[in-house]
């Protein structure tokens, strides 16, 4: 089978696989490589595919993919380059009168710019004839050299020459660019993520995708923007609703999917109205659970049990029941983020189709995390798992497809317990147990936290007002001094 | 909202598992919108659509297109497709109620949004 280069953005690495692996089967193209031959801190990556045209499909929608190119050689160096593409000169002659171009490109280095006239002239063997143009190529031939990452290497270890088949759609993060959309939260998830969720998530014509935390709807925008029909839930209306023109509508208007995205309803996925379909409503769930310091997840219901109504409560105002006044919001309770998870992945196991696939985001403390802290169900099988750090903690872009049907059993949700007779004065932490608490207590979390209050405090009351807010943290810290030594 | 996400919904306070769908409208603003047709999502909705309950919320809105009975060949009965995709994907719920008929819980709908929300003593 024919060989490819694909070169990848050095971002976002680890997710670089899975993005191919889903193209793949979005596109149907049958494809092989070398695991081994992979490593994150290189962007380049040898496929067999088995023709140029399936190739150039996996472009298609490619957020992680710079370039593919029919590799016509590879040497470590110009001159074992060289003869390996003379080892095949039957793939010249179709190239003989088509205008093109040379492009030479290196990655972690530079090639000056003198010596790539000389470098092309090396490559005049294949007796191309058609008219140079720089512009508008019919064919472009990249010559790479791969210096590596290690900015201290002068000198390139590997050569490649081929034909470009194309290049992915990496421009689309621009077009999504957070920056520029008319509606966006605190937690608006950015852009070329919200695209590789989409990817991941296997969206595409005719699907139905439901995103139940849905905040500004970042994934009802660009799950649609591949063709998927998309609707959304969230407890809080007014991220819904938005503030004057700007809201989940106008964005969907500002990227044209207007007619894909169906709607934003106001309730917790808790108690989610989804009428049960046989064989699964949803062919993907694609959600970002909030956590964090301003907008942790809620759910229905009091923190106290026992001061939860049981019956309609009367409002101030005499004989009107209080949930029945047209501004009524019934009160909520913080949601553990463990609990979110498995209710997702529940929801998941009833609401999937069969192949529908569950992508969502899991905040892990990093030195807490094992595999095992993820929650698993029979029904659901794990595709990938990404890991986006931040230092002390990181979150995980976690892949899941339902590979059979649910037959209504309950079971109990992994990870895998083991032997049950060991260890059970010391249960391991989950990685994302109590993960608001202590996400809470991270020193960067904090400083965010006071710049941004103290901002505001001089937006209120300037110079004077910072100074009070800084007297009250100094007061405080002294207190929680006093309490520690008592 | 769209008659599509309607047909979608069920009464869900705690409880009430019985005769909670369709939600019946009342007081309803519709409003039409045009959309570009999309017959790969109506195809792979019909198999998901309670049909029947469709067009008995459409009969009581003065909506009389739909066919009593889904058609056999409804995924590629070009007419068919085309009337349905203008009744659920074309008519919006601008506002009104929906009242569940069994325990008459009312959900609202405001700006087209549906609040779905229960009230603390239905959780
Ligand atoms: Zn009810």
């Amino acid at each position: 089978m024919p060989q490819f280069l694909i070169q990848f953005a050095q971002q976002h690495e680890e997710f670089r696989l899975p993005e191919l692996e889903a193209l793949a089967t979005i596109e149907n193209v049958r494809m092989t490589y070398n695991p081994d031959a992979y490593s994150l801190e290189s962007p380049f990556l040898i496929v067999e595919i088995e023709s140029a045209e399936k190739a150039a499909q996996l472009l298609n929608r490619a957020i992680l993919i710079k370039t593919i190119t029919e590799l016509w050689g590879t040497g470590l160096s110009w001159e074992e380059l060289i003869d390996r593409v003379k080892e095949h000169p039957e793939r010249w002659p179709q190239y003989l009168q088509v205008p093109f171009k040379f492009s030479v490109v290196g990655f972690g280095g530079t090639i000056e710019m003198k010596d790539k006239p000389e470098l092309i002239d090396r490559f005049a063997f294949t007796g191309f004839m058609g008219k140079i143009d720089l512009k508008n190529p019919e064919e472009e031939f990249l010559l790479i050299a791969d210096y590596g990452i290690d900015p201290n290497v002068k000198i390139a270890h590997t050569f490649y020459m081929g034909r470009l088949i194309g290049h992915g759609k990496r421009d689309l993060i621009e077009k999504f660019n957070v920056k520029k959309r008319r509606y966006i939260g605190n937690t608006t998830m950015d852009a070329e993520l919200s695209l590789i969720m989409a990817n991941q998530a296997l969206c595409g014509p005719g699907k139905l995708v439901y995103d139940p935390f849905v905040g500004t709807g970042s994934f009802l925008m660009t799950c649609a923007h591949f063709g998927a029909t998309t609707v959304g839930s969230d407890i809080d209306g007014r991220q819904i609703r938005g503030k004057g023109k700007a809201s989940i509508q106008s964005n969907s208007e500002q990227y044209g999917v207007k007619d894909r995205v169906l709607d934003a309803l106001v309730f917790d996925v808790c108690h989610a109205p989804w009428r049960r379909v046989k064989g699964g409503l949803f062919d993907a769930i694609v959600t970002d659970p909030p956590y964090g310091v301003r907008a942790g997840a809620k759910t229905l219901g009091r923190k106290d049990p026992t001061k939860q109504a049981t019956g309609p409560r009367m409002a101030v105002e005499e004989g009107v029941h209080a949930h029945l006044l047209p501004d009524y919001v019934p009160p909520t309770k913080p949601y553990e983020m463990s609990e979110v998870v498995a209710d997702l992945l529940m929801f998941a196991v009833k609401n999937l189709v069969r192949g529908g696939r569950l992508v969502y985001w899991l905040p892990t403390v990093t030195e807490d995390y094992t595999i095992d802290d993820l929650p698993t169900h029979p029904c659901m099988e794990l595709i990938s798992n990404c890991e986006q750090a931040f230092g002390q903690w990181s979150r995980r872009l976690i892949t899941m497809e339902k590979i059979k049907d649910w037959d209504g059993q309950a079971v109990a949700l992994g990870p895998p317990t083991g032997d049950m007779n060991k260890s059970t004065t010391n249960p391991k932490q989950q990685g994302h147990f109590g993960f608001r608490d202590r996400y809470f207590a991270f020193g960067i979390v904090e400083n965010a936290k006071r710049k941004k209050e103290l901002k505001e405090a001089y937006h209120k009351g300037g110079p004077a007002a910072v100074a009070a807010y800084m007297k009250q943290i100094e007061q405080k810290k002294k207190e929680e001094e006093n309490q520690q030594q008592e | 909202m769209r008659l599509i996400t309607h047909n979608m919904l069920q009464c869900h306070v705690k409880g009430c598992n019985a005769n909670n769908f369709p939600l019946e409208l009342q007081e309803v603003v519709l409003e039409q919108e045009e959309a570009e047709l999309n017959e790969d999502f109506l195809r792979n909705m019909l198999g998901k659509l309670e049909y029947e309950a469709l067009v008995a919320t459409c009969l009581k809105l003065d909506i009389n297109d739909l066919p009593a009975t889904l058609p056999a060949d409804a995924a590629y009965n070009d007419e068919f497709l085309q009337i349905l995709h203008r009744v659920i994907l074309e008519t919006h719920i601008k506002s009104g109620k929906m009242i569940c008929p069994n325990c008459q819980h009312i959900y609202n709908v405001r700006d087209g949004i549906p609040n779905m929300l229960l009230a603390e003593h239905e959780v």
